[in-house]
């Protein structure tokens, strides 16, 4: 369904430009769990950006669905973000002036035209209220994002990257801002959903995480390194990129 | 759909909009008191202007006048007879007006009018003063002076006609706040006709102790500009300080066919102060009386004058007010009676003397809005002048908004990466603040109506309040704008469209930080904290 090939993204860091991505390479299958571990800096953030088409590469592409979204126009990016990537942020990223339910039914209000909106406007509300309940916020759809807890504040924002139905959930960090608890609260959604047949390819910096996921490769110095599936032996990295989904 | 969901959520929750749409508000409420006043002042001048002088005007042009304008009047009555509905000619010299009593004088211009016929082309007779509450009792005719006295039951009373005549108003007249008025002073008391009374009050006749009654010789009329004679008060109204029928004077040089002297001594006019005008123009009001035309075309001998030969000049006057029927277009049926003069004077001039044809081919036709262009193009450029002066100032709000919005893009910068990332087009997200924007202006723009409509409604109060703290506050002075007071009134049209511009004013100053805001790149976003 996804597949990232020989990436590279260098950022300008005051004269000397700062090589993020070296060719990183990484697919997942459809309702793959893939977890991206690495140390902080090793460029993990900004391979998710651009699987989410948030950010251009210098070289390389990203294929969806054998389709290289640094081929489509503006438009048709954003329709991907849109209908077929739903992200988690590490800071949530959730829209202070906003109450729960509006959060999550944001996505969807872009989606639509005034007038295309009056006609969905029931079914994307029960929706994302069903996401919401499914989260356990059903108690706080009116509440704004500064009376909620760290871990409530992530499931808004998983319920807000899945109210669109997206096939792809990219989640950047989702624990890395929470306590041990919570973190694991939310890691258990996420196994829930994928379980559920989501899609998920997720980055962090904690390799125990990797314990929830089918696969996980480690990201070092802009290339994938090594790969592996909890429990088991690591592979090389050449199988790990290209050849052990099939 | 996000852009005007957040583009109203936004506007009541982010504190910093309030001042977009304070400063939105000022500036409509300013623009719309300029404009409210201005347009106010125009309107009444044209209205006013209007009721000068008749719908159509064949003007001498010259002060010797011009001559066979009876004729004319009828021929016009006979050519346009749907068109035309009455003529009535009008004498207009230089001259000055004495209180003989005081030796007090005054320059003046002086207009010989046949009563009945001007108030019937114009809107004169509602600017009479005695007239309102004696109807029917200001005359231009010779007349003796009323003088106020005890009646057999020892009421001080006007003579019976005029008080026949007050009676006639009190049962005509619809607002009883105005009889209420009338009767706490029905008149007050001057001792001697020309002396300040006790009280000054609104209406001043002599009077004493003996009977009402009409005393002294008989003069002919005057009306008097009702700010040549009188005092305007601050509140509008005016002391006078001569009683109605006090005896004034008229002095004036009469002219030739041909705008000379006739060798004839100037002229002075015994004359009876029966009433003041009131037009409302300043101008006009200080310094225009009215006397009987047929009297005052002798004395000034524009009457038909023996001539060596045994005949006699035709009468002269300087002026035809040609009222029209109801619902006649202005411009063309001036162009109908300019050619209706010309085939008139053509069709008589075998008969006509050279010095007639020249004093007849300097009269032209003009419609009441040719004669008061001058004035009325002046005020109408004021107008336009203030406004845009008041709408440069306010331009300093779009400078506003766009402050405001960029640094609202600055502190939204995270929210655009947000809704980028969710799938929000670099177009939708610049589109959010023009709404925002939009929706800023409108709140400012309501407000501003509101608040720019309130203060016109009760700018006189307003200014009232501030004379009576500091009276250099008093910034309309009747004196020098005619009016008594401001125009208060609020035109719908000009209160939408001012909020109109304002709002696309709030528009055009955000699109800057919405283009900004547009080319935000997402990531760059999403890492601001």
């Amino acid at each position: 369904m996804l597949r990232a090939r020989d990436l590279h993204k260098s950022f300008i860091m005051g004269r000397a430009p700062l090589r993020v991505l070296r060719g990183a390479s990484l697919q997942a299958a459809r309702g793959e769990f893939v977890v991206v571990t690495g140390a902080s800096g090793s460029g993990k953030s900004t391979l998710l950006h651009l699987l989410g088409a948030l950010d251009i590469p210098d070289r390389g592409t990203v294929e969806y669905n054998g389709q290289n979204l640094f081929q489509l126009g503006d438009d048709a990016r954003r329709l991907y973000r849109n209908r077929d990537v739903g992200f988690v942020f590490q800071f949530y990223h959730l829209l202070p002036e906003c109450t729960v339910l509006e959060n999550v039914l944001m996505p969807s209000l872009a989606a639509h035209s005034f007038w295309g909106w009056r006609r969905i406007r029931r079914k994307a509300r029960r929706d994302a209220e069903e996401l919401l309940d499914r989260v356990g916020l059903t108690e706080r759809t009116k509440h704004r994002p500064n009376e909620l807890s760290g871990g409530e504040r992530q499931r808004v924002a998983i319920a807000r990257a899945l109210v669109n139905r997206p096939a792809l959930l990219l989640a950047d960090e989702p624990t890395g801002n929470l306590d041990e608890e919570v973190g694991e609260d939310i890691l258990r959604l996420l196994t829930e959903l994928n379980e559920a047949g989501q899609t998920i390819v997720m980055v962090t910096h904690d390799a125990k995480v990797a314990s929830h996921a089918h696969r996980y490769v480690r990201l070092s110095e802009g290339v994938i390194r090594e790969a592996g599936s909890p429990g088991g032996k690591a592979i090389p990295v050449g199988l790990a990129t290209r050849e052990v989904i099939p | 759909m996000y852009k005007w969901f957040l583009a109203f959520r936004y506007l009541y929750t982010k504190l910093i909009a309030l001042f977009g749409v304070a400063s939105v508000m000022l500036c409509v409420a300013m623009v719309l008191v300029v404009l409210s006043v201005m347009g106010g002042f125009l309107d009444t001048v044209r209205a006013r202007s209007k009721g000068l002088h008749s719908e159509i005007v064949l003007e001498g042009g010259t002060l010797q006048g011009f001559p066979y304008y009876e004729e004319f009047g009828e021929y016009l009555k006979g050519q346009l007879p749907g068109t035309v509905e009455l003529t009535t000619p009008v004498i207009y010299t230089y001259g000055i007006f004495r209180v003989p009593a005081t030796t007090w004088t005054k320059a003046t211009r002086i207009l010989g009018v046949r009563l009945d016929g001007y108030v019937a082309v114009n809107d004169f007779e509602n600017g009479l003063h005695y007239e309102r509450y004696y109807p029917g009792t200001t005359r231009l005719g010779l007349q003796s002076m009323p003088v106020a006295g005890m009646s057999e039951s020892n009421v001080l009373q006007l003579p019976p006609d005029l008080e026949a005549a007050n009676d006639k108003w009190r049962r005509q007249e619809t607002d009883p706040e105005a009889i209420a008025s009338f009767d706490q002073g029905p008149f007050q008391h001057a001792p001697y006709p020309y002396v300040t009374p006790a009280i000054l009050g609104e209406r001043v006749y002599a009077a004493d102790l003996a009977p009402p009654r009409y005393e002294g010789p008989e003069h002919y009329g005057v009306i008097v500009g009702c700010d040549l004679l009188n005092e305007r008060r601050e509140d509008g109204n005016f002391n006078r300080y001569l009683a109605r029928g006090a005896e004034v004077a008229l002095m004036a040089g009469p002219l030739s066919r041909t705008g000379t002297t006739t060798g004839e001594p100037p002229i002075l006019v015994p004359l009876r102060y029966v009433d003041d005008s009131r037009t409302g123009i300043f101008e006009i009001d200080s310094f225009c009386v009215y006397a009987d035309f047929d009297m005052l075309q002798h004395k000034l001998a524009m009457d038909p004058q023996p001539l060596v030969d045994g005949g006699f000049t035709k009468a002269r006057a300087n002026q035809l007010l040609i009222g029209l029927k109801d619902g006649i277009d202005l411009n063309m049926t001036r162009d109908r009676i300019r050619g209706a003069w010309l085939t008139f004077c053509a069709s008589l001039s075998p008969e006509v003397s050279d010095v007639d044809a020249r004093a007849m081919s300097l009269a032209e036709v003009y419609t009441w809005e040719d004669l008061q262009r001058p004035f009325i193009a002046a005020v109408e450029k004021e107008k336009v002048l203030v406004t845009f002066l008041f709408t440069l100032i306010s331009m300093v709000a779009i400078v506003l908004v766009g402050c405001i919005f960029y640094m609202i893009v600055e502190k939204k910068t995270r929210d655009i990466g947000i809704l980028k990332s969710i799938g929000a087009s670099g177009r939708g997200v610049a589109g959010l603040f023009i709404i925002y924007a939009g929706a800023v202006g409108l709140v400012g723009s309501i407000l501003g109506a509101i608040l720019g409509s309130v203060v016109v409604w009760n700018i006189n109060d307003i200014q009232d309040l501030l004379a009576s703290l500091n009276p250099q506050l008093r910034v309309w002075s009747p004196d020098v704008y005619s009016f008594d007071k401001i125009p208060s009134v609020v035109k719908q049209a000009d209160a939408i469209w001012v909020a109109s511009v304002a709002v696309l004013s709030s528009m055009i100053g955000s699109l800057i930080p919405a283009w900004i805001a547009s080319r935000v790149w997402p990531v760059s976003a999403l890492r601001y904290e």
